[in-house]
């Protein structure tokens, strides 16, 4: 048995050499358009339902959907090609980004044949936004501890309960809730997942700010909301499987490093300004080899994911690393060229950016899944391997 | 303060014997390292297949990184990253035959050179003689691995007609044994008006220095990562079997919290080496980025690695009962040798811009 912590060798196949060009002769149409900014955290905070529709007229939605579904077919590692390239460059992908990583292949896998046919295709056009419902007031890494209930009607089921934590609820079309559907003496049986659509009544969206004033998150409150039967997604009960399923793909991505890297893109264009001093070099190298050894673990997730391995421990060692990488970099960033953060300065401008990143810093090693907890399962596989 | 007996000549010698590609872990003669017979056992687990495998001349870059990082995570009392991926690589490239046996490296600009032949003499490379390429070296080449049990050593140094590369045999020098913290054996050579004939001298391009930089600082890289697996399989291996207040170390929050940023960094380097075989065997840009962001990382991430090894096994750790001061004294040694973090950080950063930081991170794979 390989290792659990052992990563496979990636080789990109000339395809997806090809396709990093076009991506960035998209994106330079898009920067001359105003719409790329170069902004940290664009997964989370650059939401702009235009730019998803054009990527997805490209085929960059999706990607990695079959082609009957209305997807292109073609893999996690061209997948990661095209997203790599858009958070890099800070593009604004968060209006389609949790549709593309998680909804679309949770449908693909747990779906009925009726719910792959009506999601995918409108996920894959950049048409249909998703949300996640998993968190609660009283549940984050606890998962299990889900309060949210999902009782038997007639022709479907009735949900009551708060979920918390839901990005984009406020814009988005549906949300794939978690909710206990059955009472079991195990925390972890009788719970099942749903598609809500967040228009329909009983859904109540309760904005939660961030301490930069944003409203990325909500609250969202079921107050007995109908969801048809057709809605349930997977088997009633699987929910926890299916749920832990997926976090390979929720945690091993290149978001998990990359959301702070246009700072680093910043403070190398303020140096070529003044002439860097050995020392900023040096500390500039320290963060590029550690991103560049970074990227390699993290394609090597994809690697594994394109082969159909599912690569949990793997993704937890990248999650926490990346995303540890992500708030020091932030602290190195001010260190090797001291500069005053400022939410008021000219937006794109480095203060501005730098304040952009700190005030979003504390969320890094939280969101996904909380670094400390990954810690436990990185242990726990290597112990129960040797 | 070197108390250790043990004749690293003889040991290399035979560990490294080219015509058996096999280097026997047992040839590692703890008996000289140790008095304890149950650490011994330790060291030498007889029921592992414990060889490392001495890559066939042909064999790709991933294989002989593979095999140098085997190496380090075995403490192999042989200089065998050294001869496997510098050494004889080198010797290739300028064309002269590899002698069979362990092999090191000096990359040493500073030594003074001459013709052998008298000043006044009309010959040299362009003289009417022909061409005469003995040569006339003195200096010393400092703390020359495992120099004292190498078969040859291969000198790049500067020559009044350019780059050169020379071999030279130990014996011709006046040896002043030294060692790193390991007790590996890092050697000065001392040569004195040394004649080396025009036969073991090619004149060589300035690139080929920098690729001997670049393959001295990967061969290390690749043995930091594997004394780092060591230290991650010994960790385990303890924090699992030692229990206090009752349950495994590994049943407690701040120990696992720990230990998996020690099999993380140590992941992260063995990533960064990997990352530099390929570039390595097809050439172009990424094999300068490759290979300084290998062994920056490699560097960086030693202290991280040493020191949280030797927190969650308690004092045994620092003694030599137990074997993780093989993996951890290396650490410390190899992260300065053939450039440190600094060092190889500047390189990396120094042709970067806003503009080419990202197409450069992409260029690989």
């Amino acid at each position: 048995m390989p290792s659990p912590v052992a990563f496979p060798d990636v080789a990109l196949p000339e395809s997806a050499r090809r396709l990093r060009g076009e991506v960035r002769a998209f994106l330079d149409e898009e920067r001359a358009r105003g719409t790329v900014l170069g902004r940290p955290d664009s997964w989370l905070a650059g939401w702009d339902p235009g730019f998803s529709r054009r990527l997805a007229e490209r085929g960059w939605v999706g990607m990695a959907l079959p082609t009957e579904y209305g997807g292109a077919g073609r893999g996690f590692l061209e997948r990661y090609v095209v997203i790599e390239e858009l958070l890099a460059a800070g593009a604004p992908v968060s209006a389609h980004w949790v549709s593309d990583r998680q909804a679309g292949p949770s449908v693909l896998q747990h779906g009925t044949e009726e719910q792959r046919r009506f999601f995918l295709p409108r996920i894959a056009a950049g048409q249909c936004f998703f949300s996640i419902g998993m968190s609660e007031k009283s549940s984050g890494s606890d998962l299990a501890s889900v309060a949210t209930r999902a009782e038997r009607t007639a022709d479907g089921w009735r949900l009551t309960g708060t979920k918390m934590w839901t990005g984009g609820a406020h814009v988005n079309d549906y949300a794939i809730v978690l909710a206990r559907t059955d009472d079991a003496e195990d925390r972890h049986a009788g719970l099942s997942q749903f598609i809500v659509d967040l228009r329909a009544p009983g859904v109540r969206v309760e904005p939660i700010r961030l301490m930069s004033g944003e409203h990325r998150f909500n609250a969202v409150h079921l107050e007995g909301v109908d969801v048809p039967d057709g809605m349930l997604l997977g088997r009633r009960g699987d929910g926890w499987q299916q749920v832990t399923g997926e976090l390979a793909f929720e945690r091993s991505g290149p978001e998990r490093y990359l959301s702070t890297f246009p700072l680093l893109v910043s403070l190398l264009r303020e140096l070529e300004q003044r002439r860097a001093t050995a020392e900023q070099l040096t500390q500039v190298g320290i963060l590029t080899a550690r991103l560049l050894s970074l990227r390699q673990l993290s394609l090597g997730v994809a690697a594994a994911l394109d082969a159909g391995a599912s690569p949990d421990t793997q993704a937890a060692l990248v999650k926490d690393l990346g995303t540890r990488l992500e708030g020091t970099l932030v602290d190195t960033v001010r260190s090797i060229l001291p500069t005053p953060a400022d939410p008021y300065a000219t937006p794109g401008s480095h203060p501005e950016l730098l304040a952009f990143a700190l005030l979003h810093s504390p969320g890094y090693t939280l969101r996904g899944g909380t670094n400390e907890i990954l810690r436990g399962i990185i242990t726990r596989g290597l112990e129960q391997h040797s | 303060m070197n108390t250790r007996t043990i004749d690293t000549h003889t040991v290399n010698t035979h560990t490294i014997d080219t015509s058996t590609p096999v280097i026997p872990a047992d040839a590692y003669d703890t008996t000289a390292f140790y008095a304890d017979a149950d650490a011994i056992a330790t060291v030498t687990n007889p029921t592992a297949p414990d060889a490392v495998t001495l890559p066939s001349e042909d064999a790709s870059t991933a294989e002989l990184l593979a095999a140098a990082q085997e190496a380090g995570r075995r403490a192999v009392p042989a200089p065998l990253a050294e001869t496997a991926l510098v050494a004889r690589p080198l010797l290739r490239r300028a064309g002269l035959p590899v002698p069979e046996g362990p092999l090191s490296y000096a990359i040493a600009p500073e030594l003074t050179i001459r013709y052998a032949h008298p000043a006044d003499s009309p010959v040299g490379s362009a003289g009417c003689l022909g061409e005469d390429d003995t040569l006339l070296v003195t200096g010393t080449l400092p703390r020359v691995p495992w120099g004292r049990a190498a078969t040859a050593v291969v000198v790049l140094a500067a020559a009044p007609f350019g780059p050169v590369l020379f071999t030279l045999t130990p014996d011709l020098a006046d040896l002043a044994p030294g060692g790193n913290l390991a007790e590996e054996p890092r050697d000065d050579l001392h040569l004195a008006a040394l004649e080396v004939p025009a036969a073991q001298v090619r004149r060589i391009a300035p690139e080929l220095l920098d690729e001997a930089r670049l393959r001295a600082a990967l061969a290390r890289a690749a043995l930091i990562a594997g004394a780092a697996e060591r230290c991650v399989d010994l960790t385990v291996a303890h924090t699992t079997a030692r229990t206090q207040f009752g349950r495994p170390l590994s049943h407690f929050q701040a120990v696992k919290q720990e230990e998996a940023r020690l099999i993380e960094e140590a992941a992260l380097v063995r990533a960064a080496v990997r990352a530099a075989a390929v570039p390595l065997d097809t050439g172009g840009p990424a094999v300068r980025l490759t290979v300084a962001a290998a062994k920056t990382q490699a560097s960086a991430s030693a202290a991280e690695i040493a020191r949280i090894a030797h927190q969650l096994h308690g004092a045994i750790g620092m003694t030599r009962l137990h074997p993780l001061h093989l993996a951890t004294t290396r650490l410390w040694s190899w992260r300065d040798e053939d450039g440190d973090e600094t060092h190889w950080a500047h390189c990396l950063a120094r042709p970067l811009t806003a503009a080419t930081l990202w197409p450069a991170l992409t260029t690989t794979p």
